[in-house]
């Protein structure tokens, strides 16, 4: 896959981490989860603008042409400031694009998927979630030429504010991806109340709906799984910069906090979660960087290092946060305290797309066993 | 170097190629030692030392005076990366060895001209006498003393965890000169000979059944004043140096299965053997085998970010997580190794490798996460000197030793 040089790259991160640090404050974050949209435009256009959005989309598209590797450390950035967008749905839709590889969809889809004028998402798994080929549960027929869909796709990331909807549905010679107008008829889209309020999820109902289907060079789930392992590898880094700011402000604290006429940093029962805790961090950016490599270089243990990452990141990620609430005592059961809209985030995280116990099993598989 | 003698790196690769092109013959292989503790020295490879030695490779970096080159550390990697691509040993202990690096730093003029020459070419043996019963993790609490007489000291006490003791000439030992101090300054470092009848050396029975340890009863054993090593009571000073070129010259002292059993494939050793145990359809032992493994790789993945930030001139936090992470991965495989055997593992023996693997290996992961600083003191370094957490209060540290509670 594509990659862009390292100057680049911390050249990008680093504007990236100023642009955050200006414009995704703790208030900003607030302020901008509990609004309908979930995600401040004006911040989208400048990522967009930054090459944050279409970076992982061929040049040849509008896009950064990078590869996974720069993709990761944009999400550890992301994951830090607890970025409010519908980044990883763009990112996973973008990715199928370019993995279906017809060249009418590219030219039609990712200029504006890359730029950021578009928003779009996969709709993929039915109500039990699950993100395999068997969780698909929406169905597809055709009369002639005209395709329309039934059934359902639950959990779709961002459905409710999509503007280009990916539809992976059976149909009858197999699974194929349709794309769904946002008002196409028969279709009802059901925004979900989520746990984690920097999200947007929608339940997608198809009654006779009316779909494009989009041609495919390759069998239609292996461009899926492609997409997937993209976005695990985004995932994973944004669950390994949420975790290791977690972290941080968790040690600061326990810097600044004093009880029994004492720094509680000093007591052993503190320390030694912390220091379990930067184990679980350090562990999460070198697994999640692995991956990316992996999945960069095509590697034949790239399917291996990418379900590693993606539930050593998962777990990491929970654990931190969990254990933080915990360190911090009762100022963190607090909601005016950051600490739960970062435990919140690493639960939504450990469910998209697959959870820890089926990246294990995953990764047995591609361990040979 | 601006030294006007110094040699170019071209000219000093093949000032060794040469000199080990004439001189270097393949050794006899090492045979274990008596009870398979340690190795022994052959004849052959203590008169290649004496070779290498007197040619002035033994310690490239030292200085003229003392059987070195003045190298920089550069130029001795040099020498190292020649005598390494032959397999020819007994370079590089300018870095490597423990016992002539402290002797040459702080030995006294008379005792460091007789003991840094023999220990260079593996003429005396050494052991370690530092832990005491009652001072493990902290060892500053050390009770052995060493009460000077005349010309000499008598030492009296018990240390522990001595591994070569029983063939040892010579114990890096620390005791304790001072009680009317704190406990760090009233401790002084000695050379103790460890042949004379106030030495005695008991086999240690470890929980493993194995004995690789010893422990060493010092009974009003004598040690020459010259054997001082470092101003009386600084010995807490030299200790630290001690322990820096141990650090850093110790391997993992983690060790595989013993039962030689070869597991039949080139698989994960723990998929093998739920594959011939017949449970790797099992869900259960599938996901702990998978967090068994990732822990092992998540470790490797970590050194090897941290050698890539080293490269680069980063220093890395994550070299001290790396012994936590071992015993982590010990105590872990151990376990689930347990648990795909079952009840196959209430056996021993020889007829029951397997068993005998997981049992073994399930006491032997104490040996990282006691040993060389317990998990906890590990925690206790991981908070304070990589995320910079206040130290704990030393109820201790300024206190006159003999006023400190000690074990009763």
């Amino acid at each position: 896959m594509a990659s862009i040089a390292a100057e680049d790259l911390t050249a990008l991160t680093d504007s990236l981490h100023r642009l955050l640090q200006d414009k995704c404050t703790e208030a900003d974050v607030r302020r901008t989860m509990e609004t309908a949209e979930g995600y401040d435009p004006a911040l989208w256009g400048q990522l967009a603008e930054m090459g944050v959005v279409g970076i992982a989309i061929d040049e040849a598209y509008g896009g950064v042409g990078a590869g996974p590797v720069e993709l990761e450390r944009v999400m550890e950035e992301a994951g830090a400031a607890l970025l409010c967008s519908p980044l990883l749905s763009s990112i996973l839709a973008g990715a199928l694009v370019q993995a279906l590889g017809d060249e009418g969809t590219k030219s039609r889809l990712l200029p504006q998927v890359a730029n950021g004028s578009r928003l779009a998402t996969v709709a993929l798994t039915g109500p039990r979630g699950g993100w395999t080929a068997a969780s698909v549960s929406a169905t597809a027929s055709a009369s002639g030429d005209a395709w329309t869909l039934r059934g359902k796709a639950a959990f779709v990331t961002h459905g409710q504010i999509a503007d280009v909807i990916l539809v992976v549905a059976n149909a009858p010679d197999g699974l194929a991806v349709f794309e769904v107008e946002p008002g196409a008829a028969g279709l009802t889209i059901k925004p979900l109340p989520t746990f984690d309020h920097t999200l947007r999820l929608a339940d997608l109902a198809f009654a006779a709906t009316p779909a494009r289907r989009l041609a495919a060079s390759r069998p239609v789930w292996d461009a899926v799984e492609e997409a997937l392992d993209l976005v695990r590898v985004a995932l994973a880094g944004e669950q390994a910069g949420g975790a290791k700011r977690a972290l941080e402000f968790t040690v600061d604290y326990a810097k600044t906090r004093a009880q029994f006429g004492r720094l509680i940093g000093s007591f052993q029962a503190i320390k030694h979660m912390a220091a379990d805790l930067l184990m679980e961090s350090e562990s999460a950016i070198s697994a999640a960087r692995a991956a990316a490599r992996s999945l960069a270089d095509g590697a034949p243990d790239a399917k291996a290092a990418v379900s590693l990452a993606a539930f050593a990141c998962a777990d990491a990620f929970s654990t931190i946060t969990a254990t933080a609430i915990q360190m911090h005592g009762g100022i963190a059961f607090t909601w005016a305290h950051p600490a739960h809209l970062y435990l919140r985030r690493a639960r939504a995280d450990a469910q998209l797309f697959g959870t820890p116990a089926a990246y294990r099993e995953r990764y047995l598989e591609a361990l040979g066993a | 170097m601006a030294d006007g003698n110094a040699v170019t790196d071209t000219a000093l690769r093949e000032e060794v190629r040469a000199w080990l092109a004439a001189n270097w013959k393949p050794l006899p292989r090492p045979q274990p030692g008596p009870g398979g503790a340690g190795w022994t020295v052959s004849p052959e490879h203590k008169a290649w030392l004496e070779q290498v030695v007197d040619a002035r490779w033994a310690v490239p970096r030292w200085p003229t005076d003392w059987y070195g080159r003045g190298l920089s550390d550069a130029q001795g990697r040099i020498v190292e990366r020649e005598f390494a691509a032959i397999g020819a040993p007994g370079t590089g202990q300018d870095r490597t060895n423990l016992w002539a690096n402290t002797a040459l730093a702080y030995a006294s003029p008379t005792f460091k001209a007789k003991i840094v020459p023999a220990l260079l070419k593996s003429q005396v043996g050494m052991c370690l006498l530092y832990s005491e019963p009652g001072a493990g993790s902290d060892l500053a609490g050390i009770r052995t003393r060493a009460d000077r007489q005349g010309d000499h000291f008598v030492v009296n006490g018990q240390k522990v965890w001595t591994s070569g003791a029983a063939t040892a000439d010579f114990g890096m030992l620390i005791a304790r000169t001072d009680w009317d101090v704190p406990k760090h300054r009233g401790i002084s470092f000695f050379f103790c000979p460890m042949k004379q009848p106030g030495v005695e050396v008991r086999p240690l029975r470890q929980i493993t059944n194995e004995s690789h340890f010893n422990e060493v009863f010092l009974t009003d054993a004598i040690v020459p004043e010259e054997n001082l090593l470092g101003p009386l009571g600084a010995g807490w000073g030299v200790l630290q140096t001690a322990l820096a070129y141990e650090r850093s010259v110790m391997g993992e002292g983690a060790r595989g299965p013993r039962s030689g059993v070869a597991e039949a494939t080139n698989e994960e050793p723990l998929i093998a053997l739920a594959r011939e145990a017949g449970v790797l359809g099992d869900p259960l032992i599938r996901q702990e085998i998978a967090k068994a493994i990732a822990y092992k790789k998540l470790n490797a993945l970590n050194n090897a970010r941290a050698k890539a930030d080293l490269k680069q001139g980063a220093s890395s936090s994550i070299m001290s997580l790396g012994k936590l992470a071992m015993s982590r991965i010990l105590h872990e495989e151990a376990r689930v190794r347990t648990q795909i055997l079952g009840a196959g593992s209430l056996l021993e023996g020889p007829d029951h490798p397997r068993a005998e693997d997981a049992n073994f290996l399930t006491l032997n992961a104490y040996f990282t996460s006691i040993g060389g600083g317990t998990d906890q003191i590990q925690r206790n370094i991981i908070g304070e000197r990589v995320l910079g957490l206040p130290k704990e209060p030393e109820v201790d540290r300024d206190v006159p030793f003999r006023q400190v509670r000690g074990n009763t």
